[in-house]
């Protein structure tokens, strides 16, 4: 723990998704691709921060140019920094592979203080990318943070657990995800549009930079494969319930225990 | 269409598009029916900087693009086309005017409030007799010492009840025809500003739409906007750029008129079968997305010019023309396509017809555009 939290230098991890396939197709582009919406609580909560401690807040994302996008999008929002590691022998990363790549990227931004993730991802879902990044650097790690709070030189992170919040009084550096309804993400302005287009805004890192084996990423360090990916088709039913309306209730609330959807 | 667009202006279309959808478009109803000026809205618009999108960064503005100003204008009027009217109107023809003939006291005076929407600008061109021919203005300041006495009838003000700094074109010279041609600036609450009742109007009914009168107001000579006689000049290079926001208020009533058809096509059953599966509702949705498109580009076009420091009046007048008459077209099929329930208030394409149409004769009708573009394009061919 520092003795003085005097400002904090913050990571911020995210992620270019598919927002829209038209045709059913994936092809990306400004259009169809941006910054993950879950990232989006993980960047406002930075900026919280910063504002609150003072600090500089670096944005990094692992994907193809297309990518460029969702940091851009990030700058918009305020962040100060964004690298954009994008090489061709990272591509067909699973969550492992890409923890590696951000973890050695990371390690480049050292001394920092919080690497901060957004929940999961809304096309991938897997929630891992985080917690395998702060394994890879060997840094504590807490899930669904709700608020961080600097008190007398100390990080307080609370975490929503049903009724409940926990509080972890945490040393630095350390990593964290954000729950992804903590805090409502600002909108855009103007001018940090502007800004975030400026000259020499976003740079470029690619494989060379981060000193990793080109076997540990991509498709080759990769230990997981999707098999197959099939579209979900639900079939909704209408049914109509007889009786009177106390009989009607009774048998709703008989076949909503029975669904399991009440206890 | 999104070729000519940079990842700049996606995220601006991105962001403003999140904004309006959130906070303008669920209430844009009401809006039209209570005729009510959302401020509560426009106080966040304000703080995004979309009271300044043009403006200097040192004034307070965020100093974009035309290309994302059109954006901008596009999606606001997307969700509530009257306070895509209110927004275009203070930036082109109340904020870009006092930053481009005003003096250094004058711009850092009055920009930066307006350019974070704290205060609402005004044109003030349009009297009781006076339209499309502004070297008729009635109204008249008359130099007194450090004071001009202006006495004005203005009506059909855009913004006028709810605008603090009012663009004034009045006659200094009442004999000089359009060289007599003047504008001073007046605040509201000079003695003698009085806003008369707003306008019962059929469509942008969130806009405060109002007549302005001036009585005896006496007002610093150092309002006055550029120089004696230059109200002409003002007023029209004002103009120009107002034209093409008007095109991009009117292109986005189309898109929205649009979306509603395409939407309320697929869920509406005839003959066994969604409507939008009947060819005569394929013609008129072809019909609507080509003219839409073509109106776009036209507007695109015009602001790239704007931006390049080329002349762009032909081009802005062509844009207006054609995105406003495509307005009026798109609205017409979008009612048409919704039957007996598109004349309904329940659906909002009743709404966009109404608005929609007025974009063919405000900031110049069709008609003056029409000469505009003849005199434009005849000088080409000398």
């Amino acid at each position: 723990m520092k003795e003085d939290i005097m400002s904090l230098n913050i990571i911020l991890c995210i992620k270019s998704v598919v927002l829209d396939a038209p045709d059913g197709r994936v092809v990306r582009s400004p259009e169809t691709t941006g910054l993950n919406p879950f990232d989006r609580p993980a960047i406002e909560m930075a900026l919280r921060l910063r504002e609150e401690m003072g600090g500089n807040i670096t944005a990094i994302s692992m994907g193809p140019e297309s990518a460029a996008f969702a940091l851009y999008e990030a700058m918009s929002m305020g962040v100060d920094r964004a690298i954009l590691i994008s090489d061709r022998d990272l591509a067909g990363s699973d969550t492992l592979a890409t923890s590696r790549s951000l973890a050695a990227a990371i390690k480049t931004l050292s001394p920092f203080d919080l690497a901060i993730f957004g929940a999961r991802s809304s096309d991938s879902d897997t929630g891992q990318v985080g917690p395998q990044t702060a394994v890879q650097l060997d840094l504590p790690f807490i899930t669904g943070v709700y608020d961080i709070k600097a008190k007398d030189s100390e990080i307080i992170l609370e975490r929503g657990i049903d009724e409940f919040i926990e509080s972890f009084r945490i040393s630095l550096p350390a990593a964290l995800a954000v729950h992804a309804v903590a805090v409502q993400p600002r909108d855009v302005r103007l001018s940090g549009i502007e800004k975030a287009f400026g000259i020499e805004s976003l740079e470029r890192i690619n494989l060379k930079d981060l000193d990793i084996p080109k076997e540990t990423v991509g498709d080759d360090g990769s230990p997981t494969k999707i098999v197959s990916l099939e579209r979900v088709v639900r079939k909704k039913k209408c049914e109509f319930i007889s009786g009177t309306v106390e009989e009607q209730a009774d048998e709703l609330v008989r076949r909503l225990k029975e669904t399991g959807h009440i206890g | 269409m999104d070729l000519f667009l940079s990842e700049k202006h996606s995220i601006v279309r991105r962001s403003v598009r999140a904004f309006c959808e959130r906070e303008l478009k669920p209430i844009a109803r009401e809006l039209d029916i209570e005729a009510r000026f959302p401020w509560e809205v426009v106080e966040k618009m304000g703080r995004l900087g979309y009271f300044g999108i043009q403006a200097p960064e040192a004034l307070g503005g965020a100093a974009m693009d035309t290309t994302s100003y059109c954006i901008i204008i596009e999606e606001i009027s997307r969700a509530c086309a009257g306070l895509g009217l209110c927004v275009t109107v203070h930036n082109s023809v109340a904020v870009y005017p006092l930053y481009t003939f005003g003096s250094d006291e004058q711009k850092e005076k009055w920009v930066p409030p307006l350019a974070r929407g704290e205060k609402i600008g005004a044109f003030c061109l349009t009297e009781p007799n006076i339209g499309s021919d502004a070297s008729g203005v009635e109204s008249t300041a008359v130099r007194d010492g450090d004071h001009y006495i202006v006495n004005a009838n203005k009506v059909l003000i855009t913004n006028g009840g709810v605008a603090d700094t009012c663009l004034m074109f009045v006659k200094t010279d009442r004999n000089g025809g359009y060289k007599g041609l003047s504008v001073i600036v007046v605040e509201r609450g000079t003695p003698g500003f009085e806003v008369g009742d707003l306008e019962n109007l059929s469509g942008n009914r969130a806009n405060p739409v109002s007549s302005i009168r001036l009585n005896d107001c006496r007002v610093p000579a150092g309002n006055l906007l550029g120089k004696e006689g230059m109200g002409m000049k003002i007023g029209l290079v004002a103009l120009d750029t107002g034209r093409i926001g008007i095109g991009a208020q009117a292109l986005g009533i189309a898109q929205a008129a649009m979306e509603e058809a395409i939407k309320y096509s697929k869920q509406r059953y005839q003959f066994g079968v969604p409507i939008s599966q009947h060819e005569a509702v394929q013609m008129m949705i072809a019909d609507m997305a080509t003219q839409i498109d073509a109106a776009r580009l036209l507007i695109y076009r015009a602001a790239a010019v704007k931006d390049k420091g080329r002349p762009f009046s032909t081009e802005a007048a062509m844009a207006k023309l054609f995105a406003s008459e495509t307005a009026s077209k798109v609205a017409d099929m979008a009612v048409q396509i919704h039957g007996g329930y598109g004349y309904s208030k329940s659906y909002p394409v009743e709404r966009f017809y109404r608005d929609a149409r007025v974009t063919r004769i405000y900031e110049g009708t069709s008609e003056i555009h029409r000469i505009v573009i003849a005199r434009g394009v005849s000088e080409q061919y000398k």
